[in-house]
């Protein structure tokens, strides 16, 4: 003999969608319930450069025929060049930008030769070529890279005397004959005519060349060969810097100049200076830890300082790497490896032995499912934005449910004028149209400074208020007809209380029933909140929820070119409401006592 | 019939009376001052201007002095204004738009006229398509069609209305290009013959409609099927079957009969839905429609549009329930509604 239930779970297990419906759900709240905890995530973090890459893992794969003998690796934002001992270019990591069609992985024709010099920025590449010239390629709307070499004497370039070739988002600078030259956008490289112009005057009065750049993405600084800074306005009196001794630098610009600089570095927005001395100082925000100096041992110095976007890495005299800043992907994990030389992407460290032979590679891999329009990484935010849908979702079923088991009860056992009042009460909330109404309150709620928990907790209480009414309405049915029954009789004969009667007695007969009607109302919680926060009434940017992500969606430019916005975001939704829908449709079904002899 | 219809009338006027009241109040608690803008504005023009003296002089203009319950009054137009006329919601005017400063009756009047006649095509187009089916679904109860259409309308109505939205533009408009991505016309083209601008207009509103009448199908067809089912379970039918009776005549003639009752309700409530249901639509495609009037004024702040709109909707989702239960009645002579 077998209990109720157990016929009804047993009648639920033999039906193969509702099972694979149950088990997609519980691996779903697995993942929204744990994936956060793993992947840590800021939710005020942006990254402009980082922003609309395509789901890829290439970003760290370098081309293995460049692994045993690299002369060179340069990266400035999401893909990397790189350059063997024979001069050969390599590209890899995301290089096609879907939106402008530019696929910098085609080389130019004109690097068939090979090159001896590599540089790679934000949309564009350059390299030197033996010949000397100067090839560009990618993106050339902002002249990011010179078509010709008009402005350097003799219109081209001896290899041999190029001291460097750099990068910025989306500039090129280049440094030839103690001479600094810079092409690109303006708007986006702030201090480029200023310091043009700080570095010709300089070197025209003292005659003291330059000899190193170091390209942020809004400013840059260079070095001259007596080691003193030329900052174009980047330094001025009040600049202060965090030094690798601890403590900060008051005024920076009179410090470097007392010094000797020897190696300069440029992450997004900090700069480092080398001291002759090993002293490194960074200046700059440092939201991503970069001012976090790495300890390098006290009979070491620091000898080389490179910068990806958001991390520092320096080369001791003892050959040993150590490196700080944004750890999102790893970058950073090289502190005490021994290296002859290390290069660097945006977020990746390579270090290299003495043979040109790559023997360590950390940093991004890339994105499982891209990032969005702020450089987020869609996957981290789908996996916080679930754990915020499911909670609003959850707390919401269970507000609404808990609302309409209290009126349903009442309003069917005790029947006459409570129930009159209560079902006029009901009607009144169902004739409110839901998402309008919503909308409304969520609206309201913006007049009043109020925090995020607490917004999200009205958010939940107010699609519980709206969203009872149907429930409740089910339940007082079932009491209606519970109610006559003869148990309810016996209990009322033994005296026990109409309340307990009605709440102890009669709904444990309606579980079932209110069971079903919750798990169908939950999917249809997930669903309003997500088209609240869709429309921008819900959950506010820049917290993540499976709604709010595809906000951004709204335009036929994100719909075509940055399909992973919106694709992934509303395949998790719908798998979610999907399993939910089936398996409740699968409760109810097995819970009918028609449909189930049918089968 | 006549006197029950009167008890539900009077009761969906106190019903509103009440909702009005309070949504009148949650509207007037916001910081936001009509008279103090109005009078910031006109000292700032014309300096020697008193500013308490303006702020009082449009206080009383707009007739937001007096108690609240004052306020009220005036705005249904059941108080006088200063000047001693009465303009209010019994007078026609549900106030006017910050945003366009007209009034809101003119605002809503040429979107209201897009929802309806968009969500009536929508309507027509889901009703011809889930009926048929859900009616096949219920005849072929359990066979490997139903059970399909089964899992296919579960998937359906699982999907919000967006994701539906953004997946038809991806694949209709920008992939195939068949369909513009949104808006009402062809923007910037004066067209010279109605029959231009017709066709111009059925292009861009074909998009949305068929992601309206796609979102609606998988509900409609449950809830028809749901019917049809218990209809078809009945003892009549077994009876008309035993007397030998068509099987088309057992399913169209008496089951499909019984089937209607509930297939009422779901009509007049999808209706209903058309006000506020186009909300999403409207606003993904750009549709100058009543939801969109609705969701720009939230965001531009406007409310005097927001609570007319707001009201509107609440009447019609009283008036709604009162004609389903009419409805009910006429269709189901079981039904009693006159107790």
């Amino acid at each position: 003999m077998e209990s109720p239930t157990r016929q009804l779970v047993r009648a639920f297990f033999r039906r193969p969608r509702a099972v694979v419906a149950l088990f997609v759900l519980v691996a779903l709240f697995a993942f929204v319930l744990i994936a956060p905890r793993f992947l840590p995530m800021n939710v005020n973090d942006t990254d402009v450069l980082g922003a609309n890459i395509a789901p890829n893992f290439a970003m760290l794969r370098v081309p293995s025929s460049l692994a045993g003998n690299v002369k060179d690796i340069n990266g400035f934002s999401n893909f990397t060049l790189g350059l063997d001992k024979e001069g050969k270019v390599y590209v890899w990591g995301y290089t096609k930008n879907p939106l402008s069609g530019i696929d910098l992985s085609l080389l130019p024709p004109a690097l068939e030769g090979g090159a001896v010099q590599v540089a790679a920025g934000y949309d564009h590449a350059v390299a030197i070529t033996p010949q000397g010239e100067l090839v560009g390629w990618g993106n050339e709307t902002q002249r990011q890279y010179p078509t010709d070499l008009s402005q350097i004497p003799g219109g081209h370039l001896d290899p041999a005397r190029v001291s460097q070739l750099a990068c910025g988002y989306q500039s090129t600078a280049l440094v030839y004959e103690g001479k600094l030259y810079l092409w690109g956008n303006a708007n986006a490289m702030l201090n480029m005519s200023a310091l043009s112009e700080e570095t010709a005057r300089h070197t025209e009065e003292t005659g003291v060349g330059v000899s190193q750049v170091a390209l942020g993405s809004f400013n840059a600084v260079a070095l001259y060969e007596d080691g003193t800074v030329a900052s174009g306005g980047v330094l001025g009196k009040q600049s202060t810097a965090v030094s690798s001794r601890g403590g900060r630098v008051k005024n920076l610009a009179e410090y470097l100049r007392e010094g000797r600089v020897i190696d300069v570095a440029a992450t997004d927005n900090c700069f480092a200076f080398l001291m002759s001395d090993g002293e490194i100082l960074v200046f700059g925000g440092g939201e991503h830890g970069e001012s976090d100096i790495a300890a390098i041992p006290a009979d070491d110095r620091a000898v080389k300082l490179l910068a990806g976007s958001r991390h520092f890495v320096a080369l001791t005299e003892g050959g040993r790497t150590y490196a700080w800043g944004d750890n999102s992907g790893g970058q950073t994990e090289v502190n005490g490896r021994v290296a002859s030389d290390v290069f660097v992407g945006a977020k990746q460290t390579y270090l290299v032995d003495a043979q040109g032979k790559l023997i360590l590679k950390r940093g991004s891999r890339g994105y499982l499912f891209g990032t969005d329009n702020r450089g987020r990484d869609v996957f981290t935010r789908i996996a916080h934005g679930g754990k915020t849908t499911m909670t609003i979702g959850a707390v919401a079923v269970l507000v609404s449910s808990f609302i309409a088991i209290v009126i349903g009860c009442l309003s069917g056992y005790f029947g006459g004028w409570v129930d009159l009042l209560l079902m006029r009460v009901t009607e009144v909330f169902s004739a409110i149209p839901f998402l309008p109404f919503a909308m409304m309150l969520s609206y309201i709620l913006s007049y009043y400074p109020i925090g995020e928990t607490a917004r999200m907790l009205l958010i939940m209480v107010i699609l519980g208020l709206l969203s009872w009414t149907g429930l409740a309405r089910i339940i007082r049915g079932q009491v209606l007809s519970e109610r006559e029954k003869e148990f309810v009789l016996a209990a009322r004969a033994m005296g026990v209380g109409e309340r307990r009667i009605a709440f102890l007695h009669i709904l444990p007969n309606v579980l079932s029933v209110i069971l079903v009607s919750m798990t169908l109302d939950f999917a249809a919680c997930l669903l309003t909140e997500s088209s609240l926060s869709y429309l921008g009434f819900g959950v506010q940017q820049p917290r993540p929820t499976w709604g709010n992500m595809l906000g951004g969606a709204n335009n036929s430019i994100v719909i075509q070119n940055y399909w992973w916005q919106w694709l992934f975001p509303a395949l998790f939704l719908s798998v979610a409401t999907i399993s939910i829908n089936m398996i409740g449709d699968t409760m109810r079904d097995v819970l009918d006592p028609k449909s189930s002899r049918s089968r | 019939m006549g006197q029950y219809i009167i008890k539900r009338l009077s009761y969906i006027l106190l019903v509103f009376l009440l909702l009005s009241f309070l949504l009148f109040m949650i509207y007037h608690m916001l910081p936001v001052d009509k008279a103090a803008e109005k009078a910031r504005e006109e000292v700032i023009a014309n300096k020697t201007l008193n500013y308490e003296e303006r702020y009082e002089y449009w206080k009383a203009e707009y007739g937001l002095n007096g108690t609240k319950v004052e306020r009220y009054l005036r705005w249904l137009g059941l108080y006088p204004y200063q000047n001693g006329g009465y303009n209010g919601l019994l007078q026609g005017n549900l106030g006017t738009s910050t945003k366009y400063g007209e009034s809101v009756i003119r605002v809503i009047r040429e979107p209201m006229r897009n929802t309806v006649t968009i969500n009536l095509i929508a309507a027509a187009a889901a009703l011809g398509i889930t009926i048929p089916l859900g009616i096949f679904c219920a005849v072929r109860r359990g066979s490997r069609r139903d059970a399909f259409i089964q899992v296919a309308t579960i998937i359906g109505y699982s999907l919000p209305a967006f994701i539906i939205a953004i997946v038809f533009i991806w694949i209709f408009a920008v992939r195939l290009g068949w369909f513009p991505v949104s808006g009402m016309q062809t923007a910037g083209v004066t067209f010279t013959s109605s029959w231009h601008r017709l066709r111009d207009r059925l292009y861009h509103l074909a998009l949305p409609l068929i992601v309206m009448t796609f979102c609606s199908l998988g509900g409609m067809t449950r809830y028809v099927r749901a019917a049809m089912t218990e209809a078809l379970s009945l003892d009549c039918i077994r009876t008309a079957r035993a007397k030998g009776l068509g099987r088309r005549t057992i399913v169209y003639s008496h089951a499909f009969r019984n089937a209607l009752i509930p297939i009422v309700t779901l009509v007049i409530s999808w209706l209903l839905g058309i006000f506020s249901g186009s909300l999403m639509i409207e606003n993904i495609f750009s549709l100058d429609g009543i939801g969109r009037v609705y969701f720009e004024a939230l965001q531009n702040k406007d409310n005097e549009i927001v609570l007319a709109l707001q009201l509107f909707y609440v009447l019609i989702g009283l008036v709604g329930n009162l004609l389903i239960d009419v409805v009910y009645g006429m269709v189901d002579p079981r039904v009693r509604v006159s107790k």
